[in-house]
Parts: C-alpha cells; structure tokens; sequence
C-alpha cells in the first residue's frame, strides 16, 4: 500500500512528528526491569498482542496436556470387570477405585474444555492477533482505547489465574457447560467451582471490553482514503465476531452470576427442588455460548482469507458477499442457540431452531465457494501458511458438512451428546479457528519478530498436525453414529478399535505441534532477518517495517488501493522479478 | 517597578496557570479531540447495550417464573412496599437530572454547580441505596423472606415464593451493585472535577459517567413497576 | 443401480455397526446417508477443485497470476440458492422424522423409568419394579438392569429423574431425549418385531426368544456416568406380559438378607460403598455394622440399626470422617421392608452381628461368607417360569 506523505495532516499535528526515527516496538527502553516495566504498563495493542500471544499459547499448553490426558484414559480406560479386576494401566492413579478414577478424567475433560473455550479459542484471534494486526491494517497508530485494552488483557491474566486457583485446589468435575443441577450439587463442600465460575465471569469482561475497542477502532480510526470496502477481510470478520462479543458475553455474565448465587446461597432460579428451571439455565448459558462460536470461527474465517488471497497472489472473490456473509453470520447467530437443546426442548421450540439452524450453512457455504474460487487462475505458493489455508479448507468444509445431520432433528436425536458432535466441533473450533491461527502465526510471524522461521519444518509440522487431527477426530464420527455417549470415562468393547487409534492420532498432533513450538523459538534465536514483505501483501501491516515501529508507521498512511489488488499494484517493498504484475490491460482500463 | 494590570482582578502568577481542560491533550493516535470524544461516546452506548443485556437475563427470568408461577409472583408483589418503591424511583430520577446538569455545568464551565451537582447526584445513590437496605432489604430478611434455600417465612401462602424471593434480590442486588458502582464513579469525577479537569473543551468522563448513571435510573423505571407495581 | 446400492449398505453398516430397528429409525439412517452422499458430493468436488488449482496455478518463479475475474453475481447467485434449497430438503426430512419420533401412538404401553446418579429403575403398568437379574456380558462394566418391553407395539416411558439431569439413548432407535429432576419427559418407540436368531434365544423365562438392545445416559451426571448403561429386552407380546407379571422379582418371596443384596446394587448403592472391605466415594459395608466409627460432623459412635437408618434417610446427620458429605437422600425412595432388608444385608456382612439360631441349629453357611455377587445371579429367569 503506497504510502504518502500527508503533508497536511503533518502539518495540524506537529506533536505527531515525535514518531519518527522511532526503533522497533520490540527494541528494549532501558534495563532488564525498566524493559519488564514498560512491557507491563504498555498501552502500545503491537505489546498487548504480543503478551496475549503468549498467554494464549501457554493455556493451549495446558489445554493440550488435558487433552492428551483423556485421551490416555480412553486408550486403556479403568475398569472394573464382573469378576472384580480392574483393568486399565495408563491413568490408574487411584489403584482400583473406579469411581475414583473416573472423577479424576471428569476433572480433566472439564479442564480441557474450560480452558479451551474460555482462555483459548474465544480470546485467540482476536486479542493476540487482532489486537497486533487491526490498528495496523486500518492505518492507525492504536486501537481507541489502548488504556482499555491493557486494562482487559490484565481482567484476561487474573480470570485466568482464578481458573488456574481451581484446578490447583483439585479441579472441577461439572464439565465446561456447568449444567445444573449438577453444577449446583457437586463437589458441594468445596470452593473449586465457585472460583472456576467467577474466573469465566470475570474472563467475559476481557472478551467485551476487546469487542467494544475493535468496534470502536473500526468506525473512527480508519486511515484516510479507507472506505468499508477497502478493508482486508480479516477486519471485517474481527468486526463481525467484535459485534457477538458485545451483545452475547453479557449473557454469560448474568448467567454465572446467577450460578454463583445458586451455589453459594440456593437462590433457587435453576434449582428443580425449589421450583426453579435448569432447562432456563440452558437457555441463558447458549444464548451465549452459541453466538461464542462465532466469535471463535468469524475471525478464523478471516484470516484464512486474507492467507489465501496473499499467497495465491489473486484478489479474493466476491469480497462484498464475504463481508455480508460475516454480518449475516453475525446475525443469524444470535437466534440458533436452541438447537443445543433438541433433546430436552418441546416440539415447537425444537423446530424453529432448527429452521433457523440451518440459516447458518448459508453463509457459511458461501465463503466456503468464495475461498475456492480465489484459488482459480492464481499463483499458489506452497508455503506453511498456505498448507494450513488448505487444511482449513478440508477440515472446515468437513466440519461445517457434518453440521447437517446435527441440525436435522430426526438424525440429531442420535447424534446428540455423541461423540459425533464431540468430533464436528473440534473438525470446527480446532479443524478451523486453531489450524487458522497457526497458520496466520506462521503468515504474521515475520511482521511481529522480524525473523523468518524454517519453511522446511513448517510444512512438516502441518503435515503431522493435518494427519494426527484426521486420526484423532474422524474415527470420533463412527464412534458417535454406533452410539458412543460424549464424556465417557469407559466404554464397551466395540468401541476400543476406535479408541485406541484416535489415541494414537493425538499424539501425531501433539508431536506436530511441537515441531511448531521448536521451530518459532528456533526462528526467535537463529532466524534470518526477515524483510518487510516477504509475501507480497497488499494490506497495510505489509507497508511498515519488520517488527513494526513503536507507532506503526513514519508517517500517516493513506489508503490508495484495495487489500486484494494484485492484479495491478506492486506490493510495497517488494522485488518485481520476484513478484511480477501480469501485463496492464490494453489503454490502462479498470478490469474489474 | 512591578505594576498590576488595573483590567485584570487576578495575580499575574495565577494568570499564567491554564486549568487541566484547557492544556488537556488527545490521545496520539487520534486526529484531533473531537474525534476522541466522539469514540469515547460510542464506547459507552456499546458499554450500554451489554449492560442492557446482562440485566436482560434478569428480566428474562423474571418472565419466566412469573409466567410459570404467576400466584407466587402476585403474592410476592404483595410483600413489598409501593411507597419505598416510588420514592426511591423519586431519588433517582432527581438524580439523574443533576447527573445531566454535571455535564452543562462542564460545558458552561461552572465549575462550583459541577461539583454541587456531582455531590447531589453521589449522596441521591447513598440516599437510594440506604432506603433500599434499611426499609426494604433489611426488614424482609429478618422476617425470613430470603431467597431459595434461605427462605424461612413462616407465613408463606405459596410454594413457590423462595423463587419470587430469588428473582426479587438477584434483580434488585445487581441493580444496587450498578448503583454502588457509579456512586464510586462519581467521587471518581469529583476529585477530578475538583482539579480543573473538566470544562467546555474536555467533559468527554462527566458524559459517559452521566449515561451510565441515566442507564442504571433506567433499569430502575423497569424493576420498580415490574416488581411492586403490576400484580 | 446395484453398485451404489450396494457401496450405501456397505458404509451404513460401517457408519452405525448395526441396523436401526423401528421404523423411525430406519427413516433417519435414510436421512442420515441421504445427507451424507450430497455432502461427499459437495465435498469430493470441492478437493477436486483444490487439487487441479494446486497441480495447475502452482507458483513458477518470475511467472504472475493470470487476470481473472474476482466477481460473478450469475455464480454467486447460483451458489446460494443451490444449498438454500437443499437445506430445505433437510430440514423437512428432519423435521417430519422428527415427529414419527416424537408423536406418541394411541394405545401405547405407558411405562414409568426413573434415572438416578447412576442407574435406572423401570416401573412397569402392574406396578413391578424392573430389578437387577442378568448381565449384559460377564467381563464388561458393572451390572446392567434389564427392562422388558413387547416387540412390534407402541411403548411410551414417561420418564424423570431423583437428581441431576441424565438423558436417555438407545443408540438402536437412534433416538435419545433428556430425563429431568421435577418434572416428566417422554420417550416412545416400536420395536421391531423379533427374527429368526432372536427366537433361536427361546428359554424358559422368554419362549419365544428375545433381543438385547444397550441404552446409555447421555447427559454428563458425574462419577458413573460411564456405568450408567442398562438393557432393553425385546420380547414377545406373551413374553413381555408373562415376565412382568411373574418376572418381576418379589422381595417379599426371599429372606431380607438375599433382599438387601439385590437392593444394594438396584438401589444404586454399589456405586459408592463396596461390601469386599476396599475403598470408593463412601465407606465400605464390609464389617460396618457393630465398629466404632470417626464423624467429621459428630461425635463418634458405634454402627448400628438407628444409624444405618439414619445415614440412609437423612446422610448428612453424620458424616463418616474422611468422606464428603455427597450421598443424597433416600427419604421416600425406600420403604421400610427395603430398609429392613438393607440393614440386614449390612449386618451380616459384618463378623460382629449376631447370628440366628436358626442358621446354628441348621448348619447353613453364615452369610458373611457368601459372596455378594452369588446373591445377584439370582436366576430369575429359572425360577419363574
């Protein structure tokens, strides 16, 4: 995006000019805790993300383990035989108490899911790499309230460490939907739950005050020249998912809020014995966590955009109706959370929303077709980010394909609290928002350190994770059609097969993803230099330095071309021989 | 030979001294201050609108129980006292037309009426909040008329009244937290106010604290006929 | 047309390892393999396309993209109304499979199911409780109860729950639907009638043969929720008749130790306490009765008849030391013969209860050397027919 010096907007502002010359928002002010110091009171969202990044990386670290560990107990699941043997050697930490045992993989689903739903995929994208990238690519020096967002990262760190005090104290066991009654009865005499409650309730605030910022961000601090239509899709998606964040979080709020006082006095709104209703609970707690899906996948969709239109090197297709397609999202998002409840709701209910369930698809499916047209007549570099573009793709479009016998009510009463929708969901929240957000870190990578990382072993960590993610999560869909229940800590016979290799495949995964751990720090320590556009990209973030400088840009950039126009503007800071035009039409005419 | 200005009353020391509103200076990332403010207000409407529906879950379940058990709700109704109801609707609304006159006061720069009317407005809330303990909250759960597992009246008619009692306090408590939290904006704005901080040029906290406490006066217009009023 | 027939039958049986067996069911494995093959349509052609991009615009060095256009409302169009009207489709399918699930037929057998943490209890039409009387398959999970129900007619459960929330599966109907506390959901099917290898199972309590059907709790409930399967036994009208009149097992025909036995497993009880003296979420039952036992909540006392009653009527008086105060009451769940039967089933798994004369002067074997398990395999479908 060519930059132009604003002579006039220079001119007014003189107390911008200070700006100039600046260093690299990384280069360190001063000692080791002078630099500790302005990391933690920064304003600056380039150091805010950056933190985010890291904190989000580590609890998908936690997150991970947890995982790794239900999946230990499924390969060989304690057991108790009719001859009293008890079987089960990998997680028989309890010796032979089943029930024991069984409580102990109950606390590290709910862990699992806890973690990340709440400190992983809904702050993932947008606060570790909207909070980086939205202020640049809208040309502006910050988000608008940078007070704010460093307020909301901190309300991030302490939920986060409330969740965290839980599991020390031993974990809860409710699973990450806190369903009453059970949510309300166990555990009874203990703390682990109300503390695990507050932490989400408390985790809700980062999550709005993030939304409120980026809306805010994207109506007033356009650069000049930017028009709505001139955003790169990421934007979009991050305004479409920002919007979600503001109207549904609330509802979680009120709705822990409610839990609380239900544990802690027995107010009695969810509690059957007084009257009280825990289908309402389940109403209240998806009117939000459905909308929260999107906040998850939108701004995955994204970014996906965005990594496949650079490396393909063609304008994204249909970029109004993608961007309609994310309001349109947006909207329908709010009125779907019924079908969570097809098994407990009444017929009418159970019919609207699946009605309006299958609103979603559409949408969705034109993204879908949007992506894949960009593909055509392009130039496709095989790279890291472009290998996670397509894994999204194949894994997304599975995800999104299996929605459709969950959404039709006849085939959903089988499939509902199988292990069918435990696979659709993570072919969607991980198939699609975290393979997004690998993929965009590997794409990003190099604007926010300034290193370029091993191509080599890049693609060899995707490989891995595309295959152990496959194994681990489509022998899941055979699993729920013959009839596995979700959140099993045992099962019969028939199912081991199944089992056992979805346990395998999740190590696959978990080596794939190390290989990515490896390969960033690798890159931080030895990585080369990496220039300022080593892609190609048209957006704005590819205009400045690698890293950024401390306030984004030297000068006050000004919008003169669209994010997507390859055909016909050389990305900035870019070798023609490198990244050749095609020929100019004939008379300098406009294609499109 | 040191002479004073005969058309100035003030000290040339004092003269020279700018109050906060004047010298105060944008973000750098904004343009100019108008732009910030601006921000800052549409900051707060969205603020508002998630605060809209956090107290949506309350009426929402409001609804509902009333819809289910609509004896329990006529008869809980029938507890509370009308009279403390409409003078604390009374109080707020008087408060929230001092809140809006904090921010005249700002733009006109009359900066005495500014701190009277953030004090009237502060003590308005002590005042809401001491009826609502006192006369209301206080009485009721020495009675026994607690919420869910806590209720212990002995005179209960229905059987559902530990549920009326639930939504009664979860509305009204989270309401008087919104009121406890704008009571401690309020200081908040004084001390500034009392520094100079606020005037025609800069008022960009006066406003929004102004339209966080007119949301909480509103929330209130809805719980009071919901809850005394309609039985 | 036999091939792709023939590739349908194949995946069915890899996708849901068995048949469906009502007619509902088999209407939504239709639906369901319907939505399949327009999705691995929609799918297959879609990698199709990714492949040939992949293979065809490949980066070449110094070479730029082609122009094309980034726009097309004549396709774009076409790619939202195409899926819009197959979602149509969908929906109605669902929807009207849906209602054959849910609609309850006129003359239905009306049963009553109760779910509790973590178990079921079926009251049958009479009034018999369904109890615990065969196993699933030795080797596998704990004790499953078995429920009877007639083949080829309408059954409604009315179903609800003693605590938290459970859902009710029977992954063959392909149809499950949640069981809540307070309040009674409902659950109707048709088996399919019985077949050949079904009646090839003929024995005295079943002549003309039956079919074993899982049923799973779907809703997380906590620690068993994993354990918390049973059976639906599908039998002949005659059969189903005759066994709930007869098979039902009557307390009152045993003495109250073997009672107490059968009632410590279908009452829920061996979740939590184990009678072989080994450690689980409560104390074990294995000498019990008679020792002095550590309250967290009380001063200690010695284990007898009042606090047996006690613990198992209002278990929060006193709570063992070293436990948490988790069980929940069986106020109004147990009546007093059970009760009586329990704590006679306690006694006498401990070395200081008192023995009967009767057992003296006749020699039988004290009950505290039976074994609890010989005790269930009470073979009900022997003695009752």
């Amino acid at each position: 995006m060519t930059t132009i010096d604003s002579q006039t907007q220079g001119l007014e502002h003189e107390h911008h000019d200070h700006h100039h010359d600046e260093g690299s928002y990384l280069t360190p002010r001063g000692g080791f805790w002078a630099t500790i110091w302005d990391w933690m009171t920064t304003v600056d969202h380039k150091k805010i993300g950056v933190m985010y990044l890291f904190a989000i990386l580590f609890m998908f670290f936690l997150g991970g383990v947890a995982a790794l560990m239900v999946r230990l107990e499924l390969l060989d699941p304690v057991r108790q035989t009719a001859e009293g043997v008890v079987t089960g050697q990998m997680f028989n930490w309890y010796g032979d108490n089943v029930a024991a045992n069984n409580n102990l993989y109950n606390r590290f689903f709910t862990l699992h899911g806890a973690i990340m739903t709440f400190m992983v995929i809904v702050p993932s994208v947008p606060a570790s790499l909207g909070n980086f990238l939205l202020p640049i690519m809208l040309g502006a020096k910050d988000v608008a309230f940078p007070k704010l967002n460093l307020f909301s990262w901190y309300i991030y760190f302490f939920g986060s460490i409330f969740a965290v005090a839980s599991i020390i104290g031993g974990g809860v066991d409710t699973g990450w939907t806190f369903y009453t009654p059970y949510s309300t009865t166990t555990d009874a005499d203990h703390w682990r739950v109300v503390i695990m409650v507050l932490g989400v309730f408390v985790l809700g605030f980062s999550s709005i005050l993030t939304g409120l910022n980026f809306i805010v961000t994207v109506h007033k601090l356009r650069a000049p020249g930017m028009g709505w239509f001139d955003m790169p899709l990421l934007v979009w998606t991050l305004y479409a998912s920002a919007i979600i964040q503001v109207l549904a979080t609330p509802v979680i709020g009120v709705t822990t809020l409610l839990l609380i006082l239900e544990r802690t006095m027995g107010i009695g709104v969810f509690d059957p014995a007084l009257g009280g209703d825990p289908v309402l609970y389940q109403h209240f707690f998806w009117f939000y966590s459905h909308p929260v899906v999107y906040i998850m996948i939108l701004p995955g969709m994204g970014l996906i955009s965005d990594i496949i239109s650079v490396h393909a090197r063609k304008k994204i297709f249909g970029y109004k109706s993608m961007a309609f397609a994310s309001l349109g999202i947006t909207a329908v998002s709010f009125i779907v959370w019924g079908h969570h409840m097809f098994t407990s709701e009444g017929e009418l209910a159970a019919t609207v929303f699946s009605a309006l369930t299958f609103l979603v698809a559409i949408p969705t499916a034109i993204k879908v077709f949007n992506w894949t047209a960009t593909l055509w007549k392009g130039s496709i570099a095989v790279n890291t980010p472009m290998c996670y573009a397509l894994s999204f793709l194949f894994l997304f479009t599975i995800g999104g394909l299996t929605g459709m016998p969950l959404g039709a009510l006849a085939t959903d009463l089988h499939l509902h609290d199988s292990y069918f929708v435990v696979a659709h969901f993570h072919y969607v929240m991980m198939g699609g928002t975290i393979i997004a957000f690998i993929g965009a870190i590997h794409h990003w990578w190099p604007k926010m350190f300034g290193k370029m990382y091993s191509e080599f072993w890049g693609i060899t960590g995707c490989v891995l994770v595309f295959i152990g993610f496959n194994v681990t999560f489509f022998t899941q869909f055979l699993m729920g059609t013959r009839g596995m229940p979700r959140r099993y800590a045992t099962y019969v016979d028939e199912y081991e097969i199944w089992h056992e290799i979805s346990t395998y495949g999740s190590w696959i995964l978990a080596i794939g993803l190390f290989i990515h751990a490896g390969n960033f720090f690798w890159s931080l320590v030895f990585g080369r230099q990496a220039p300022p556009n080593p892609w190609g990209g048209l957006s704005m973030e590819w205009e400045t330095e690698s890293p950024p400088v401390l306030h984004n840009f030297h000068h006050d950039p000004v919008a003169t071309h669209g994010p997507y126009d390859f055909d016909d503007v050389q990305p900035p800071h870019t070798d023609p021989e490198e990244f050749p035009l095609p020929e100019p039409l004939p008379g300098g005419a406009k294609p499109h | 030979m040191a002479t004073i200005d005969p058309a100035s009353n003030e000290r040339p020391a004092l003269a020279k001294r700018e109050p906060l509103w004047k010298t105060y200076k944008h973000g750098h990332h904004w343009p100019d201050a108008e732009a910030e403010f601006d921000a800052a207000k549409i900051g707060m409407w969205l603020f508002l609108s998630t605060e809209i529906l956090l107290f949506a879950g309350m009426f929402c379940a409001y609804a509902i129980f009333r819809m289910k058990y609509p004896e329990a709700f006529v008869n809980g109704s029938h507890y509370l006292d009308w009279r403390f109801g409409a003078i604390n609707t009374a109080v707020l609304l008087g408060s929230s037309f001092t809140a809006a006159y904090c921010v005249r006061n700002a733009q006109l720069n009359n900066q005495l009426w500014l701190k009277i009317n953030l004090a009237i407005t502060f003590l308005a809330g002590a005042a809401f909040l001491a009826i609502k303990f006192i006369f209301e909250y206080g009485p009721k759960w020495a009675d026994g008329k607690r919420p869910g597992e806590l209720f212990s009246y002995p005179f209960a008619e229905n059987a559902h009244e530990p549920i009326w009692w639930g939504v009664y306090y979860g509305a009204t408590g989270l309401h008087a937290s919104h009121v406890i939290i704008g009571m401690g904006l309020f200081v908040w704005v004084f001390i500034n106010a009392s520094r100079g901080k606020y005037g025609p040029k800069h008022y960009t906290l006066v406003e929004n604290v102004a339209l966080y406490w007119h949301l909480v006066d509103l929330i209130w217009i809805f719980l009071f006929p919901l809850l005394y009023l309609i039985h | 047309m036999i091939a792709p027939l023939f590739i349908d039958g194949l995946l069915r049986d890899w996708f849901f390892g068995d048949r469906a067996y009502s007619d509902t069911s088999a209407y939504s494995d239709d639906l369901y393999m319907f939505i399949f093959w327009v999705c691995a349509f929609v799918f297959i052609g879609l990698n199709a396309f990714y492949v040939l991009c992949l293979v065809k615009f490949r980066r070449k060095p110094g070479v730029p993209q082609q122009r094309s256009s980034s726009h097309s409302t004549t396709l774009e169009i076409t790619w939202t109304v195409l899926p819009t009207i197959l979602l149509v489709v969908f929906f109605f399918r669902g929807f009207w499979g849906y209602l054959d699930k849910v609609v309850v037929e006129a003359q239905a057998e009306q049963l009553d199911l109760e779910a509790y943490k973590w178990g079921w209890e079926m009251t049958y039409p009479n009034g018999a409780v369904s109890l615990v009387s065969d196993r699933i398959d030795p080797g596998q999970l704990n004790e499953y109860p078995i429920f009877v129900v007639p083949e080829d007619w309408p059954v409604q459960l009315r179903m609800t729950s003693r605590d938290v929330i459970h859902s009710f599966w029977i992954p063959d109907l392909r149809q499950k639907f949640d069981v809540f506390p307070n309040r009674y959901t409902s659950y109707q099917f048709r088996m399919d009638p019985l077949e050949e290898e079904d009646r090839a199972r003929a024995n005295d309590a079943f002549p003309s043969g039956y079919r074993d059907h899982t049923l799973f709790c779907a809703e997380y409930c906590g620690d068993s929720h994993s354990e918390m399967a049973a059976i639906i036994r599908v039998a002949s009208r005659e059969d189903y008749a005759n066994w709930v009149v007869t098979g039902g097992v009557e307390l009152d025909k045993l003495t109250p130790v073997e009672a107490g036995a059968i009632l410590y497993t279908v009452k829920g009880c061996a979740q939590c306490h184990s009678v072989d003296g080994s450690d689980n979420t409560g104390p074990t039952w294995r000498n019990a009765f008679g020792y002095e036992r550590q309250f967290s909540n009380a001063p200690a006392g010695i284990v007898d008849d009042n606090y047996i009653r006690e613990s198992i009527l209002v278990p929060g008086a006193k709570v063992a030391e070293g436990y948490p105060n988790q069980m929940p009451s069986y106020q109004g769940k147990v009546n007093d013969f059970e009760l009586n039967a329990l704590i006679a089933y306690i006694r006498s798994l401990s070395d200081r209860a008192p023995t009967s004369l009767i057992d003296e002067v006749q020699g039988e074997p004290e009950s505290t050397e039976e074994e609890p398990q010989a005790s269930l395999n009470r073979p009900d479908t022997d003695d009752n027919t």
